[in-house]
Formats: structure tokens, C-alpha cells, sequence
């Protein structure tokens, strides 16, 4: 079964590169390809899925070119696929791409590809919405999470704890369509089940809570009084002179912000102004605006001159953030003579300790290896867990005390938001399962 | 020639299901013939002698407050009375009776020759006399039925026919390598029909089930066994139901054991399931005793249950030794069982086959999709059990009326009944075995109970015809204690008024005064505490005050059930035309959309309960729905 057109695009970016590739999808990508592709090595028909070196002609020119077949449906979009491999350079590409669409092929429209192996049951949806993720991705952070909610990865973790508790409600199920029947007795070993769900389910949950520092990156602001080297060490982090560095107070009165990655995630730096009281009123705003920056941060670098003696006005300053979200980074000198309280010592001048500091931020945002593991990224799904979560809470609340019709309601219904994810039928895998686990039936 | 003989509804099977479909036509006023190959095997119990169990008792109280006549009948013919899930909560408690089968029989049988608008007539069905229509490209219709030819070359005409043939298309019976071309012990077969349906290009299939053996109850040794009496103070199936039904019969548990296994085992080349001699497809719901040998490999013994046939009888039924072993091993195997040494079988255990239609083919209003006017109840629909026949012979006689009067077919919902989980089930998933109603089906099954089947149902089958004014009457009776107790309720006591009561149970003593709700909402008192504390309740039946407690010490699941329906209630209301065809709908999968086809649902929310559709394709189709409307309402 195949959409009535057949579509045609370039698969790889508008760049120049040394080879690009135009694919092809539906039921007359065979016989286009045929059309416009020829080699010696080809005898009789095509074979599915073997590379041909052959040549690729149209009105204008002809260029060696290698050609592949995917028969339907074995292919990315479930229908007949051709992949033409071809020198990368864009006009060399686009004379193939129109010389195609001349021969009848419709230019496909954005993520069409995905969309018809969505439609002829390639992938599912929970898949389809990470290769739509992936290609709008912009960290590494968040093409990895695509790609893992494209492989499948949520799909899998929700798919086990489906499992678990399927066979948790069977047990149970078993009791109350077989009374006196079942022998065993189910009851400890399905909470056993409903614990270990709720558990994993926890986790994942919790990873969503970083689902911001995915998608859109962490927060992070520089504050500190006038002069201390707030724009020095956005330069070190940044490695450019990207702010004006002078030894005059207040020179930074706007809001500087930049991007940069630590592990994989996207990091938007916010170098704001020196926070002190001024007349000057361009300096004024930009102190304002230090104030909203430093609201909004996930982190804050509070930057403290060392070589000079701690003043009462740094204290009042440190005392107005958020204790919990701010590194204390002592920079330009020697903290023995003048002490204090400093998380990490570092020479923004010449960049000592920058590698510490970015560790430091990454722990207290406890997303160390985030880039690289299971996070929820999608609002639906996020709502789904979350409400399992709390129905399997209910159930296990009143687990010894309520009948077993009444703490299926909820553990069922933890269930049902699980299977709204990846799409499952529960309701006859539930059957399957009492009869596959248990000897019941007259 | 003579005339031939015109009816509004032809009952092909006198079975359970078309007894039920005869009885609701009779109340609708529609003249009816019940034709069966046998009338000696009319509402004949070919199987247990149980009616009711987990979700079947449901259904039996389901078919009662909508007018049905199962119930009734069930409970003049009661022998033991049990109430199974007293402990594991109110949703599924769950009555079940053993019922004299003999009894039940003549009973049924008696109900049908008197009921006026029943025409009671032996006789076998061999073609439906169908009239072409001319094939519309989007509609399925073929033909309209016109009427039913029988073996004896009579005619009858019809407005509507219910196919209600049970297991007895083409069967076969099984017992290890004897093989007999009968119908359930030794009843005539239907011949014919198979081939005709097969011509009308219906989905035929062939379906496997099986009974155990009976013996007789002077040659088991009961001593060996444990003895199952009834329960005490049960209530009965029926609201018409006056006398309190007998209670006195007892049934034996026993077990088999490593030697029973052991034979099994040895003896499985002769068995018809492992040696290929039966195709049909079986059920897990009611495995053979081979098969639970097989696949339960560590089990050291599996359960028996010897119970009377009926109180005219010493012949007893094995539950739980199913089996199509041949006649010899079977008699070998009860001597390796406790109690049943010296047992002598009256009859042999066997499998049966039989031809029934997908019911993929029927809508939910059991009307076929292909056939005008021609309904199908019961086992042929793929279904097992007494009671899951019943109730659809209720919905296809009450349909198959409403199609002659023109009506809108009723839809039994799943919110509101087991009959509209077991009909949606079956028309929208389809079956690959004999399918048993489980409460496992029903996600609404808080609010689905035994108890408020009346309060569900009662005013529905009212509107609809089918409620007599004795049972509204019954009803309004019990509408009126219930508000009268839930009123006296809310009388407060003081603490010296519940102490007594209290303290016996040890429970917590209130702070000031507590109401009678308030008692009942605690979980380790119940109305006979309140009975004890104010002797006024005892005016009131124990029926309605249980059913009180129940609305009150469950309220907050009630209530999250109400809920849950309430969110499926958005999807059920839209309602999607029979002529779209799906495989134009944009963005569904294929998949979904070969499927959507098949099914054709009348609203969205069956469509979400096709296999094979996902939440995606729904909110495609939800956006299919909302431009679809928009076009109708511009035109």
C-alpha cells in the first residue's frame, strides 16, 4: 500500500559536502530511477538493497553516481525507496532534483518522509515525534534525546513498566474473575510489581524536571559587585574577547548573554552589570536588568575580587541571591591573604580553574551525564508518567486496606496513561496474561 | 399449495439465547417463531449446572431489570446458592446458583408455550431467503432478509430473522478416536445452514469446547471430599422472584494428582487435541484437563468439583475434567482421583466443533452488516455460556423489533452494562476463541455491579417496551426505601448511644456524634452495626441497605469511575457516519485505516477500542470528524 505520489528530495543538507543524496519514495521510484540512472552492472532487474556504480544523467549533464533500492516494505518509509548518491555540490544536486520532479515526482514537503513511515506503520509515534525532534534540534544534548526517543529508548522504558504492571493487575484480576479457582495467593508479589514500577517511573519522571536544560539549555549568570572580573571570566569561559574588559567600574552596562556548551548541553551565559548604587541612569537599567537576569538563572557565578579585602556591600550582595543555585568563584588573587568563603579559586585572566568551575555548575544542577541518558522531552509524556505516578500511589496507599476492585481502579488506570504513550492495547493483554500465568478455567 | 406463514421475527435455536430473543419480541407485541431442531433441547444446560459466576451473575441481573426471563426462571430452578468475591470487594460479588437442569428445561419450555406471540415449532432451518439489493459502492448491504425455508421444504416469511444456532452448525463430538456427527448428547444437528451462510459470503469459522464426564453420585465416595454448601441469606437473580429459593444441595471438592497427570501424559497420542484430530479453536477460558496438564507442567494437582446435575437426578457433573481422552482413559483417570475410585461414568466426557460467524460481521446492534433484518445471538456470534447467549438474545430481539417499527437500534453502552462490554468487545475486536465474559473487561466495573444492575438498566428497558409495569412498580418500590434510608442516615447519635456497638468492634469512639452515613463510611463497620445501634433500620429490606452501604463506604472510587466515564463519554457522543470510507481519510495509518473499514464504528470511541488504531489515528479522525461536520453544516 502506497500514497498515490511519488516524492522526491535532497536527504542532505544545503551545504557543500563531498557527496549529497537524493531519495526518492512511492511506487514509481523505480522505474524514475531506472529513467535516470544507468549501469553496467545492472542485469535485469534492480536488487533490492545493493550499492550500483553507475552514472546519473539529465539534460544537462551526466556524473558518476552510486544508486541503492529499498523495496517496500523494507525500507524508511515502508514504500519503494531509491537513494542516488551523488557528488555534493548543490547545483550538480538540484539538476537531479528538478530533472526528477520534470519526470513526475513531487517535491516532498518537510518531515513527509517520516510522516509516510508514520502512516504505513514504520515507526510509532513516540518515534516519529524524535525524528521530528532531531531534526529541529539545536545541542548535541538534544539530538542525542531524539535520537533516543527515535530508537525507541522511552518507548522501551515505558514498554517494561507496561509489563511489570500487567502482569501486577493479572495477578489481581485472576483473584476476582477466578476466586475459587486460583490457588495462589497473587496479592504480595503484584504490590511487589506496583513498588518497582512506581520507582522506575520516579526516575524518569525526575529526569523530566531537566527536560528545560534539553531543550532549552541552562541559565547561567555572572554577579558580583563593580570591577571583580565578571567579564574576564565570560571571556575565559567563552575563550574571546567577547566583552569589553576595562579596569574602569561599570564598563559592562547592558546585558550581555552568549552561548556556549559544557557536556553536551547548551549554556546561555548572562554577563550582567555591577550591581551598585549608581547615579548614572544607562547604568541604572542595565543594573535592573542584572536583577531579572539573576532571577531567571538556573546558576549563579558570584564573582568576588580576592585581592582585596571582602566589603560589607559584597555580603548584602551575596545576601540577595539564591543560596542555593550560586557558586561562589573567588578570582585575581591569593585567598589567604584577604580570606573568605569561595567554592573554587580561579585566574579569569589566564583561564586557571575554568575546567573546575564547569564541573561545579554541572553538579549543582545535578545534570552530570544528562546529555547522555533517558529524558522525558515531551509534554505528553511527561503528563502521562506523572499521573501514573500518582494513581499507583493511591493504590499502594490503601493496598491492605481497600478491596481489590476498588485498588484496580487505580493501578488500571496507571496503566491506561502508560499505554496512551506508546499505544498498546492493555485491556486483552490482561487476559492474555491470566490465562498464560495462571491455571484458571473451568 | 398452502399459504405460507408470515411472522415478524423467525428464531432460528431454542437455545439460551433464543429463548431470550423470543421472549423480548413477545413484549414488543411482535409475533414470533421460535424454531428448534429439537424442542427435548430447548434452554437445554449442555455443559455445568451453574447459572451466574464472576461477571456472568451481571449479566443474569442485566437481562433481569431489562425485562429478560433468565433470572426468573433460573431461580425457580435453583438448587445451591452461592455469592462469590464476598471478600474482595462489591464490584464483583458475584452470585452463582446451581440450577436442576432438567427443571430449568421444562420450565423455559413452559414459559415459551404460553408466552402469547410465541409460536413454539420443531423443525431445522436449511435456507435464509434473502431479497438481492442492488450493492451501493460505500454500503456493505447485500440483501434484505425475507423469511426462513426448513428441511421439510415449509416456508415461513419474515420481517426479521435472529440466527441463535448455538454449537450446533456442522458439530461434531469428540471422545479420544470416536467421532459423532450430533449436536451436545446425542441432539440432532444443523446440517444445512453452514453451506447456505457460506454462500450469503459470510466469515464462517469453526470453534472447539468441551464438557467433562458425569457420575453417578451412588458410586462417588463424598466422605473422601470436602463438602461446598450454600451460602446463607443469599439474595436471587430476579426482582420478580418471591419465594426464597432452595438452598440445600451440596457440591464435593476433590483434587487429581501426580498419578492422574501421569496417565494424562501417557495416553496424549489418543488425545483429539494433540493428535489433530480437532481444528477448532479452543478456549483458554474453559481448558480440557490435558490442556491444563500441559501447559501447567509444575502444578502438583489441579481442582474437581462433583455437582448435582439436579434434584432429579443422582447423575453428577465433574467440573474441572474436561476432556475428548477416549472413554477408557477416562475411566482410568477418575480412579486415580480421591472420591472417585469406584465413580461410573453415565456419560463421557467429549469436545465438541461447531461453525459460527465472525462477529466482526454484526454491528452492535447484532443486525449483520451485509443482511437487512438478520440478527445473530449466542455462541454462533463466538461467544461462550449460558448467560453471555442470553444477553445477546435479548439485544437482538429487542433490535430485531425496533427494526421493524423503524427505530433506532438500542446500543447497550459500556458504561452502563456487562451485555454493552460484551457486545462492543465482540463486534469491535472480534474473537479467535470461544470469548467468556471476565469482569477483567470492564474498565467502568465500580460502577457496573450486581446490586445496581435495576438502577442502571430498569428505566431504559422501560422506555424501551421491554419492562412490564410489575417490575417498574418492584422498582419504584425499591427507588423509594433506598431515598427513605439514605434520609434516615443523616440522624445523629450520641457516643453512649454507639458505644456498645463501638467498643465489640473495637473501632475508634467519635468525638461528639456521628450519623448513620458516617458509620457506614468506615471501613470496619457495616449495616448490621447499624442494625445494632438503631433496631428502626430493620424495616428495611437487606437488599436496599447493602446497596446503601455501598454507595456510601465507596463513594470516592464511585465517584472516579463517574469520572472516567464522564472523560469517555466526550468520545462516545460523536458518532461517525457508516458510509465513510476510511481508506480516503488523509494522515491514517493504513494499517488503521483497513481496520476502520472492516469494523465501520458508530462512534469514535469504538473506534479507539480497534486493535491496530492508536490515540494518533484518533486524533486524526477526530480532525476528519470536526471538517466533516463543518462541511455539513455549510451545505
Amino acid at each position: 500500500m502506497s500514497a498515490k505520489d511519488t516524492i522526491v528530495a535532497k536527504a542532505t543538507a544545503e551545504a557543500m559536502a563531498a557527496i549529497g543524496i537524493i531519495r526518492i519514495s512511492g511506487q514509481n521510484a523505480l522505474s524514475l530511477a531506472k529513467d535516470i540512472f544507468t549501469s553496467k552492472e545492472i542485469k535485469g532487474d534492480i536488487e533490492a538493497r545493493r550499492m550500483y556504480l553507475g552514472q546519473v544523467s539529465t539534460k544537462n549533464f551526466k556524473d558518476k553516481a552510486f544508486c541503492i533500492y529499498y523495496k517496500a516494505p523494507n525500507s524508511y518509509t515502508g514504500e519503494d525507496v531509491v537513494e542516488i548518491q551523488a557528488h555534493g555540490g548543490q547545483t550538480l544536486l538540484d539538476g537531479i532534483f528538478r530533472e526528477l520532479v520534470s519526470m513526475g515526482a513531487r517535491p516532498a514537503h518537510p518531515g513527509e518522509f517520516t510522516k509516510r513511515a508514520y502512516l504505513n506503520g514504520k515507526v510509532d509515534l513516540a518515534k516519529a515525534e524524535g525524528i521530528s525532534d532531531m531534526i529541529s534540534a539545536s545541542s548535541e544534548a538534544e539530538i542525542m534525546q531524539a535520537y533516543r526517543l527515535m530508537q525507541g529508548e522511552l518507548s522501551k522504558t515505558i514498554t517494561a513498566s507496561i509489563e511489570k504492571l500487567t502482569e501486577a493487575v493479572a495477578g489481581l484480576e485472576a483473584i476476582l474473575d477466578y476466586p475459587e479457582e486460583l490457588e495462589e495467593d497473587t496479592r504480595p508479589e503484584s504490590l511487589a510489581l506496583i513498588k518497582e514500577v512506581k520507582a522506575d517511573l520516579e526516575k524518569t519522571y525526575a529526569s523530566s524536571k531537566n527536560r528545560r536544560y534539553i531543550t532549552e539549555g541552562i541559565n547561567i549568570s555572572l554577579c558580583g559587585l563593580t570591577n571583580v572580573g565578571k567579564s574576564s571570566l565570560m571571556n575565559a569561559i567563552l575563550n574571546d574577547d567577547r566583552a569589553i574588559v576595562t579596569d574602569i567600574a561599570g564598563t559592562t552596562r547592558d546585558v550581555l548573554k552568549e552561548n556556549f556548551m559544557i557536556d553536551g548541553l547548551k549554556v546561555n551565559l548572562v554577563d550582567t552589570a555591577g550591581i551598585r548604587d549608581s547615579k548614572d541612569s544607562i547604568e541604572q537599567i542595565g543594573i535592573k536588568k542584572a536583577k531579572e537576569a539573576i532571577q531567571g538563572a538556573d546558576v549563579i557565578l558570584f564573582v568576588m575580587d580576592t585581592s582585596i579585602e571582602e566589603t560589607d556591600e559584597e555580603k548584602a550582595l551575596y545576601n540577595t541571591l539564591d543560596k542555593q543555585k550560586t557558586i561562589r568563584v573567588a578570582n585575581k588573587g591569593d585567598i589567604l591573604k584577604y580570606p573568605r568563603k569561595a567554592d573554587v579559586l580561579i585566574e579569569a585572566e589566564t583561564g586557571k580553574n575554568i575546567e573546575k568551575l564547569m564541573d561545579l555548575i554541572l553538579e549543582k544542577l545535578n545534570v552530570k551525564n544528562l546529555a547522555k541518558s533517558t529524558t522525558l522531552t515531551r509534554e505528553r509524556h511527561i503528563f502521562a508518567i506523572k499521573s501514573a505516578i500518582e494513581s499507583l500511589d493511591n493504590a499502594i496507599e490503601v493496598y491492605d486496606n481497600m478491596t481489590i476492585d476498588c485498588i484496580l481502579v487505580d493501578i488500571k488506570q496507571a496503566l491506561r496513561r502508560l499505554a496512551d504513550i506508546t499505544g498498546e492495547d492493555v485491556d486483552e493483554a490482561i487476559v492474555d496474561r491470566v490465562f498464560s500465568k495462571f491455571c484458571v478455567g473451568k | 399449495m398452502a399459504e405460507n406463514k408470515k411472522y415478524d421475527c423467525i428464531v432460528i435455536g431454542a437455545g439460551h439465547a433464543g429463548c431470550e430473543a423470543a421472549y423480548a419480541l413477545s413484549k414488543l407485541g411482535k409475533k414470533t417463531l421460535l424454531l428448534s431442531l429439537s424442542l427435548e433441547a430447548l434452554a437445554f444446560m449442555a455443559c455445568n449446572p451453574n447459572i451466574g459466576g464472576t461477571s456472568k451473575g451481571h449479566l443474569v441481573y442485566e437481562i433481569d431489570a431489562l425485562g429478560g426471563i433468565m433470572g426468573f426462571v433460573a431461580d425457580e430452578a435453583t438448587i445451591q446458592t452461592r455469592m462469590l468475591n464476598l471478600s474482595n470487594g462489591p464490584a464483583v460479588h458475584s452470585l452463582r446458583a446451581q440450577v436442576d437442569k432438567n427443571l430449568y428445561h421444562r420450565l423455559m419450555k413452559l414459559e415459551m408455550e404460553r408466552t402469547s406471540n410465541i409460536e413454539l415449532q420443531e423443525g431445522e432451518a436449511v435456507e435464509l431467503l434473502i431479497e438481492k439489493i442492488p450493492q451501493k459502492e460505500e454500503s456493505k448491504i447485500c440483501g434484505k432478509i425475507v423469511g426462513v425455508k426448513t428441511d421439510m421444504g415449509a416456508i415461513y416469511e419474515a420481517k426479521t430473522v435472529i440466527l441463535a444456532t448455538g454449537v450446533y452448525l456442522q458439530a461434531k463430538i469428540i471422545t479420544g478416536e470416536n467421532v459423532r456427527c450430533t449436536g451436545p448428547s446425542g441432539f440432532k444437528r444443523s446440517e444445512g445452514l453452514t453451506k447456505n451462510l457460506l454462500d450469503l459470503g459470510l466469515d464462517i469459522r469453526r470453534f472447539k469446547t468441551g464438557t467433562p464426564m458425569r457420575v453417578l453420585k451412588s458410586s462417588v465416595d463424598i466422605d473422601k471430599m470436602v463438602p461446598q454448601y450454600g451460602d446463607l441469606d443469599m439474595p436471587n437473580f430476579s426482582m420478580l422472584t418471591e419465594n426464597e429459593v432452595r438452598n440445600d444441595a451440596v457440591c464435593y471438592l476433590t483434587h487429581t494428582n501426580l498419578d492422574t497427570h501421569k496417565l494424562i501424559i501417557d495416553n496424549l497420542d489418543r488425545a483429539p487435541m494433540y493428535n489433530g484430530e480437532i481444528c477448532g479453536t479452543g478456549a483458554r477460558y474453559c481448558p480440557s484437563i490435558e490442556d491444563k496438564v500441559m501447559r501447567f507442567k509444575d502444578k502438583q494437582r489441579h481442582q474437581i468439583f462433583v455437582e448435582p446435575e439436579g434434584a432429579d437426578t443422582d447423575e453428577m457433573y465433574v467440573q474441572g475434567l474436561s476432556t475428548s481422552l477416549p472413554y477408557d482413559v477416562q475411566e482410568k483417570m477418575l480412579k486415580t482421583v480421591k472420591g472417585l475410585e469406584n465413580a461410573k461414568i453415565t456419560r463421557y466426557g467429549y469436545a465438541i466443533e461447531y461453525d459460527c460467524i465472525n462477529p466482526l460481521e454484526l454491528y452492535p446492534s447484532l443486525e449483520l452488516k451485509k443482511y437487512e433484518g438478520l440478527f445473530a445471538a449466542g455462541q454462533i456470534n463466538g461467544t461462550s455460556g449460558y448467560e453471555e447467549a442470553a444477553a445477546q438474545g435479548l439485544i437482538a430481539g429487542l433490535n430485531a423489533s425496533r427494526k421493524i417499527d423503524g427505530l433506532d437500534p438500542y446500543i447497550a453502552t459500556r458504561s452502563t452494562s456487562y451485555i454493552g462490554v460484551l457486545i462492543d468487545d465482540l463486534v469491535t475486536k472480534g474473537t479467535n476463541e470461544p470469548y467468556r465474559m471476565m469482569t477483567s473487561r470492564a474498565e467502568h466495573r465500580m460502577a457496573l455491579r450486581q446490586d445496581n444492575a435495576d438502577f442502571r438498566l430498569l428505566e431504559k428497558g422501560r422506555e424501551l417496551g421491554l419492562v412490564d409495569d410489575r417490575r417498574y412498580e418492584i422498582f419504584q418500590e425499591r427507588k423509594k426505601e433506598v431515598k427513605e434510608i439514605f434520609k434516615a442516615l443523616k440522624k445523629r447519635y450520641k457516643i453512649a448511644e454507639v458505644q456498645e456497638v463501638f467498643t465489640k468492634a473495637e473501632v475508634s469512639l467519635p468525638k461528639n456524634s456521628i450519623s448513620g452515613e458516617e458509620i457506614l463510611k468506615r471501613s470496619q463497620l457495616n449495616y448490621s452495626h447499624l442494625l445494632a445501634i438503631n433496631p428502626d433500620f430493620n424495616k428495611y429490606s437487606l437488599k436496599n441497605l447493602k446497596y446503601v452501604e455501598i454507595e456510601i463506604k465507596y463513594e470516592g472510587y464511585l465517584e472516579k469511575q463517574t469520572q472516567a466515564i464522564k472523560e469517555s463519554a466526550r468520545l462516545e457522543e460523536l458518532k461517525l457516519d457508516l458510509d465513510i470510507d476510511y481508506m480516503k481519510v488523509d494522515n491514517l495509518r493504513i494499517e488503521a485505516r483497513q481496520k476502520l473499514n472492516k469494523v465501520k464504528p458508530l462512534t469514535l470511541a469504538q473506534a479507539s477500542r480497534i486493535s491496530g488504531v492508536t490515540p494518533a489515528d484518533i486524533t486524526v479522525l477526530m480532525v476528519y470528524f470536526r471538517k466533516r461536520q463543518a462541511e455539513k453544516n455549510s451545505k
